[in-house]
């Protein structure tokens, strides 16, 4: 928090300067109700218009420095969750991961908009704080010039009553805490709910998930009216402890004023001084929510911001040109790929195959073995140049916004490179038939495609890549079987020569490799072509064939 | 591709909503507001009480008199604290319960809103107004309306002890009401488009942040961060600019309220000045009156700040309430028959922009417990035939015949629910037992690793929760199927995602769940045909064949084709 806060000092000061400015403006205000009431006794209407150009004269100062202060402010404020916005972003999609661990995506987003923007919003409880403590400084010093005893009165007696504000300001920041948590886990619920629904509608579960959220909702209802409370009886104690304090002020101003210490008209603007106070006093109440609010989110923000790293350590840089020589031993099984090979892996064990692809992306380092590339570690490898090297695509991927072409270019791959790419995995089909062909925009993940479709356009991505080394997971399996076969074909030709690994069952895809590696129960239990493998081991075939 | 937002409220149906929305919580309702008109006008006893202490000073006071009224200020903020507070507590548990009633509402809409709707919205619609709107909405209700409504009150009352008085402090204090009301409709006019703009920029950025946080294990395989972390910063410099061209404008709008201030304020010192120089008032009821005026500020700014809240959480109200309000037809209960077909369709057709059918003319009827498998290559239709059977889609021509609440879709996308995985299962059948989960888990080979997560079936799963492989939340997805045992079932390619290893175990599984049912099944995987009673073979939105796998294999035609592609030939070069 307070590194973002410190990038905006300088509009931090600024707006403080002038809000400020402001206060010491409005607290001129009731001295001058005061200045000319007296003049009502004892003056004349001269004195009347001079004493009203006075107050003109500050209502335009603390008019335009409360216009500057306040948007200087907020600049801050919003620049400083913005910023955070960022860094929680970066960190998110960091090569090295480990930010989503234990959040669901809800929740990781409602930290990077509501927490961040509770965190900026400290900068504007900072200013408005700080003019408050000087406002208070500047009306004793007011109060002081019309009678010591006053100013003394309030110079000692606000800080107990600021201390006791801010002691029972505490307990709301531990509810504030647990009612937000609460909040958070009731809208990340929702948005779950709200992914899953079409799973939700084809079971006609409707019902039921309306009655789960209402559950939630319910919960969070009660956290929500528990803080509610709380915060209604710090306010009522602002009340007391203003009323009191506002009291004592003109009860002992009115006997200095009985006694000829000091003039009606200097009562009057002390006891307006005094109710002046009352709203730098109650800046201090919701300063002291906004700090309390702005401290818990920046404990989740920084929580995110210092998650540990899925992969850590590794800082070389893979050898270039990447010749491609691959070798994976972990636990049981031991994998060797020769430099330019084009290879199948089957895993009997779907999570087998997945722990491959995660594992050549070095989204996690094994626990029990080594994975390298041309007889380098990954794990000593930087995860952003090895993923350079090795572009190991998971099953699950996800499109984003943006035209067909940017999602298969990422603004790396030429237009020659695009186009072979879009043929080999058929996407160019798919593209002929969207409205602007390769330049239709493709709108929250591409759902309005097929799964065949967003397949294609995926693997056409993969392709276009042009990775010294490619690892695809079960790329075809949502593409019907005369069209898979035509894509093993011409995904072979463009890889030929490059080191390339198919994990699949898929035998249209197996067909095209230069040899097959079979995973059973842990271990390698085959390795040859597909052909002899087809021909002479039962296991693959009931696994491949049937 | 074009997206067509979901319905927003206009004003007045959210206003009649709302106050449906209201109406348990009537008499808490009353109560804080008789509570707090109670507190204020305590409240609005201390000006009074301070201008006798002015009138004490001028006379000849005794101490006692000061104590006495000391005291009395003492007792009046006592009572306004107490009061207000109670008020306050009783109205945000209003405007609370309220809000959670509007978004049990909302979330039971959403979910019955037909898919069609929704993907053409896009999801992040549906996401932004349940977070950011829900939260705009929460925080007007928490805060700005006790706040707002405290204003209001001090506002009417003040200017009631204003007249009581003397009346020509009240016409004094009306100078400044001209230059209020020209400046809130100023303010009102460019607000407007201003606060919508930056509500559209704003769920830009949700949806775009949830797209990247959902899409982070892809962004770093392909290295796109930088790329992506610029699109969050471009939106969220989009939203920030806005909110401060907001500000700005805030600022201009307090300046206006300064001169009104001062106007005000001029007006009531000279109507002092004067009266008190006529003798016909006190020096201390000028006091009183003039602290009257200056303690109106703040209630004033209040209340006009608040406008641009009231008006925030207005729109989010309507996006709120557009959805909440959706009178979400109910599917069309059609008499359960004795017709020998489950499944009939007629003549039917269907696209999802009207130019571009997907569906010609397709009849096809299914016999109850017959298992139809679908297949054609990508793009043939295969999809939309399972979603409009299914009842997502409404056909375009033609009629779909299914008994009514029979039917249940399982597509290739799966989706592990957040929670308890018990509980992602009983999303099936609410009321399903323990033994009755487990059951349905070792239907589908689940149960084993069911078992083994660390907290068994109690174990938190899904986003966030223990991951689980596409297969296995595959598996959950039939254990589902079983729970809510639907006489009819249909498969669209719910066994693709789970990649071709698991493909295999997922049709054991599929095979398994549908025992009994009546099933269409789209398939890309051949072996599924076979094993169906009858396949259908679609070709670019029509049926060319249909028949049996052994009687279509042997035949000449685009089955045998596909057959063959599949089927060990592989090794020709296609």
């Amino acid at each position: 928090m307070k590194q973002a806060l410190t990038r905006q000092r300088r509009l931090i000061v600024l707006s403080t300067f002038l809000a400020t400015c402001h206060q010491a403006g409005e607290a001129a205000v009731p001295f001058l109700i005061g200045v000319i009431i007296d003049r009502a006794v004892d003056g004349g209407v001269g004195d009347l218009f001079l004493w009203l150009g006075v107050l003109g004269a500050i209502y335009i100062g603390l008019s335009y420095s409360f216009r500057y202060g306040a948007r200087t402010g907020e600049r801050a404020s919003e620049q400083a969750a913005h910023d955070l916005r960022l860094q929680v972003t970066r960190r998110v999609l960091h090569d090295r991961g480990g930010a989503e661990t234990g959040r669901l995506p809800g929740a990781l987003v409602s930290i990077a908009t509501s927490d961040t923007a509770r965190v900026g919003a400290v900068a504007v409880a900072i200013v408005y704080g700080t003019a408050a403590v000087i406002a208070v400084i500047f009306s004793a010093v007011l109060l002081l010039s019309i009678s010591i005893p006053l100013g003394l009165l309030v110079l000692l007696g606000l800080p107990p009553l600021m201390w006791l504000t801010r002691l029972i300001g505490k307990p709301l920041e531990a509810r504030s805490e647990t009612e937000q948590e609460h909040g958070a886990h009731a809208s990340g619920i929702a948005a779950d709910l709200v992914a899953g629904l079409r799973v939700v509608k084809g079971l006609r579960a409707e019902e039921a998930a309306v009655e789960r959220y209402r559950v939630r909702s319910r919960t969070a209802l009660t956290a929500t009216v528990r803080a509610a409370r709380a915060e209604t009886a710090y306010q009522g104690i602002v009340i007391v402890v203003s009323g009191l304090f506002l009291a004592v002020i003109a009860v002992v101003g009115g006997i200095l004023a009985v006694r000829g210490d000091i003039t009606v008209g200097q009562l009057i603007s002390s006891v307006g001084l005094a109710q002046f106070l009352v709203g730098p006093l109650s800046t201090f109440g919701w300063v002291g929510a906004d700090l309390a609010q702005g401290r818990a989110s920046a404990k989740r923000v920084a929580a995110v911001l210092s998650a540990d790293e899925a992969v850590a350590g590794g800082e070389q840089t893979p050898v270039t040109p990447v010749r491609g020589a691959i070798e994976l031993r972990v636990r049981e099984i031991a994998v060797k790929l020769a430099p330019g090979e084009i290879v199948g892996v089957v895993a009997t064990d779907p999570a087998e195959a997945t722990e491959i692809v995660r594992l050549l992306n070095r989204s996690f380092d094994p626990a029990d073995g080594t994975v390298s590339l041309d007889g380098v570690a990954l794990s000593s490898l930087r995860p952003e140049e090895l993923r350079a090297a090795v572009l190991a695509v998971e099953h699950h991927t996800d499109l984003f916004d943006g035209t067909v072409r940017s999602a298969v270019a990422l603004d790396r791959a030429g237009p020659a490179t695009v186009d072979a790419a879009m043929a080999a995995a058929d996407a160019d089909e798919v593209a002929r038939n969207l409205p602007a062909g390769l330049d239709s925009v493709l709108g929250d993940g591409a759902r309005t495609l097929s799964g065949g479709q967003r397949q294609r356009i995926a693997l056409a991505r993969a392709l276009a890549a042009d990775a010294p080394v490619l690892v695809l997971h079960d790329p075809t399996t949502a593409v019907d079987a005369v069209t898979e076969a035509r894509i093993a074909q011409r995904v072979r030709a463009m890889r030929e020569g490059r080191t390339t690994v198919l994990i699949t069952t898929s035998p249209a895809l197996l067909a095209v490799t230069d040899r097959v590696v079979m995973l059973h129960e842990g271990a390698v239990v085959a390795d040859g072509t597909h052909g002899e493998l087809a021909a002479g081991d039962e296991t693959y075939r009931e696994t491949v064939l049937a | 591709m074009t997206t067509t937002l979901l319905p927003i409220a206009a004003g007045a149906r959210t206003r009649a909503a709302l106050l449906v929305f209201l109406r348990p919580d009537r008499g808490r309702l009353a109560g804080a507001v008789v509570l707090l008109i109670a507190g204020t006008i305590a409240g609005l006893l201390a000006p009074p009480l301070l201008g006798r202490i002015v009138d004490l000073a001028s006379g000849a006071g005794t101490t006692g008199e000061f104590v006495l009224t000391g005291v009395a200020l003492v007792a009046v903020a006592l009572v306004d604290a107490a009061l207000a507070g109670l008020g306050i507590a009783l109205l945000a548990q209003v405007g609370e319960s309220t809000l959670a009633r509007i978004r049990e509402r909302f979330v039971e809409s959403a979910l019955r809103l037909p898919l069609e709707q929704v993907e053409r919205a896009g999801a992040g619609d549906l996401t932004s107004r349940v977070t950011n709107d829900v939260a705009v909405v929460a925080e007007a209700a928490r805060s700005a309306l006790p706040e707002f409504t405290r204003a209001i009150l001090t506002i009417v009352l003040t200017l009631g002890g204003m007249a009581v008085l003397d009346w020509r402090f009240l016409l004094a204090a009306l100078v400044a009401v001209p230059v209020q009301a020209y400046t809130v409709r100023w303010y009102a006019r460019r607000a407007v488009p201003l606060y919508a703009k930056q509500r559209v920029a704003v769920a830009a950025q949700q949806q775009h942040l949830l797209a990247t946080i959902d899409g982070a294990s892809t962004i770093r395989t392909f290295r796109i961060a930088g790329d992506h972390s610029g699109r969050v910063a471009t939106r969220s410099q989009q939203a920030v600019d806005l909110l401060l061209r907001g500000v700005a404008l805030q600022t201009r709008f307090y300046a206006r309220l300064h001169v009104a201030e001062f106007a005000g304020l001029a007006a009531v010192l000279a109507t002092g000045f004067f009266l008190v120089r006529g003798d016909a008032v006190s020096i201390g009821t000028a006091t009183a009156a003039a602290l009257y005026f200056h303690g109106l500020f703040n209630p004033i700014n209040t209340a006009l700040a608040l406008v641009d809240d009231a008006q925030a959480a207005a729109s989010g109200l309507d996006r709120l309430v557009g959805v909440a309000d959706l009178a979400v037809p109910p599917r069309a209960v059609l008499p359960t028959t004795d017709s020998p077909a489950a499944v009939e369709v007629t003549g039917l057709s269907f696209g999802y922009e009207a130019d571009r059918p997907v569906l010609h003319d397709v009849s096809l009827s299914v016999r109850r417990g017959e298992r139809v498998a679908v297949v054609g290559s990508t793009g043939a239709g295969k999809t939309s035939l399972a979603k409009v059977i299914a009842g997502v889609h409404e056909p375009t021509a033609g009629t779909v015949d299914v008994p009514a609440g029979e039917v249940a879709l399982i597509t290739q996308e799966v989706h592990v629910f957040a929670g308890p995985l018990a509980d992602d299962l009983r999303l099936a059948r609410p009321g399903a037992t323990e033994d009755e989960v487990r059951a349905a888990l070792a239907a589908v080979d689940a149960l084993g690793w069911a078992s083994q997560l660390p907290e068994g079936l109690n174990t938190e799963v899904g986003a966030g929760g223990h991951a689980l492989t596409a297969a296995q939340a595959q598996q959950l997805a039939f254990a589902r199927l079983i729970l809510a045992d639907p006489p009819v079932a249909i498969l669209d390619e719910a066994t693709a995602e789970a990649g071709s290893a698991g493909a295999r175990l997922l049709e054991r599984v599929a095979a398994a769940a549908l025992e009994g049912r009546t099933a269409v099944i789209v398939a890309h995987r051949l072996t599924q045909a076979v094993t169906a009673d009858r396949v259908v073979v679609l070709d670019r939105g029509r049926i060319v064949q249909i028949g049996p796998h052994e009687t279509l294999v042997a035949e000449p035609g685009p089955y045998a084709t596909l057959w063959q592609a599949w089927s060990g030939q592989r090794d020709q070069k296609a």
